[in-house]
């Protein structure tokens, strides 16, 4: 019988897989950007902030990897604390704006109305929220054509507040995300309707999240699909 | 003019390969997907195919599939250039080749882009 350590191991390897496979497409995009400036001599193809974007993409997810498996790892959970959301979110775009642009993908923020401080850890939340974001704006990019757009929100449900981020995924539904879970450890493509890649952003993502007694599932904000988190109201500071 | 159907689910990369290949003089029709690059062939027939096999929703091979299955493009040379290792490709092979007329596969991350056009003008060598 597997016991609780062999299992974060194991999640801990395929966590590690993934993320390898993930970093393949900013360090190929940053290569062949510098050797496409050499083999032309024309300094002016290289796009200098493509590649500092992309660096830092993938020094953002090696950084939620390393908390995501040292949570694994230790199986601790991260001491929550009164966190604003409403904040967390503009801050989270603010990462991730410079990234969305390159891909040509409109960033909003949609955050409606006031919202009490949730039991989160900050950090943690932020790295969660900042990897789902890079992966989205990613399969956002590379759905089609047309104007494409993602949307970082919260909203109130009788359960807690729903903060996830949206764009329009056509195969985004909640058995395609359990499936996408089941398949991390032996596909290349575990997510293959949202994401060509190995969708790593996702998963550490959703490990973190699991450190602060939630997780990542599918839902719908205005219309459109995304990944979201629902996170507890501080009790304590709502009748302060 | 040379007329490249790439399909490149990644823009970046994308953006990459077009400014190489626009470079040498290469026209190119770029998708992210099966279903357009399937509707780009359709408006303009390719000289030669660039492919990547880890797509969003329909695989490469199910666009191979589908892009064979239509005899003016049977014969056009397939250059796939894939983040997947060789070690997965493997059992592939022969149906890359033999089945679906694939003319060459290059793994992306070690496949330089000096690499990736001299197979490029091999294969369109070859028409």
């Amino acid at each position: 019988m597997a016991n609780a350590s062999e299992g974060a191991g194991g999640d801990v390897d395929s966590l590690l897989l993934s993320v390898a496979e993930q970093l393949k497409i900013p360090l190929t995009v940053i290569a062949r950007q510098a050797e496409l400036g050499h083999m032309t001599g024309d300094g002016t193809l290289v796009d200098a902030s493509t590649i500092r974007v992309q660096a830092d993409a993938a020094l953002q997810l090696v950084d939620s990897y390393l908390l995501g498996i040292r949570l694994l790892r230790e199986q601790t959970e991260l001491p929550l604390e009164p966190v604003s959301v409403s904040s967390l979110l503009v801050d989270v775009a603010h990462s991730l704006e410079r990234f969305a642009e390159q891909y040509r993908v409109q960033l909003e923020v949609s955050i409606a109305g006031k919202y009490q401080p949730v039991m989160a850890h900050q950090q943690g939340l932020k790295a969660a929220l900042v990897s789902l974001g890079f992966a989205l704006v990613e399969a956002q990019a590379a759905q089609g054509t047309g104007a494409k757009r993602v949307t970082l929100a919260i909203h109130r449900t009788p359960h807690g507040l729903v903060t996830g981020i949206y764009g329009q995924y056509e195969e985004l539904a909640a058995k395609q995300w359990r499936r996408a879970l089941q398949l991390q450890t032996s596909a290349s493509q575990p997510f293959h309707g949202l994401l060509a890649g190995s969708a790593a952003g996702l998963f550490v993502a959703d490990a973190i999240l699991r450190s602060m007694h939630s997780h990542l599932r599918p839902g719908r904000f205005a219309g459109q699909q995304g990944l979201a988190t629902t996170l507890q109201p501080s009790q304590q500071l709502r009748f302060v | 003019m040379t007329y490249v159907l790439l399909l490149e689910p990644n823009t970046l990369l994308a953006k990459t390969y077009t400014q190489l290949f626009e470079h040498v003089g290469y026209a190119v029709g770029h998708a992210t997907g099966a279903q357009e690059a399937l509707a780009i062939a359709d408006k303009r027939t390719p000289d030669v195919v660039v492919l990547e096999l880890q797509l969003p929703m329909h695989s490469g091979v199910e666009f191979l599939h589908e892009f064979r299955s239509y005899s003016e493009w049977l014969k056009i040379p397939v250059v796939v250039n894939t983040l997947s290792p060789p070690s997965r490709l493997a059992a592939l092979y022969v149906a890359l080749q033999s089945d679906l007329g694939v003319t060459a596969v290059l793994y992306k991350p070690q496949t330089s882009l000096q690499v990736l056009l001299r197979t490029m003008r091999q294969q369109l060598a070859q028409i």
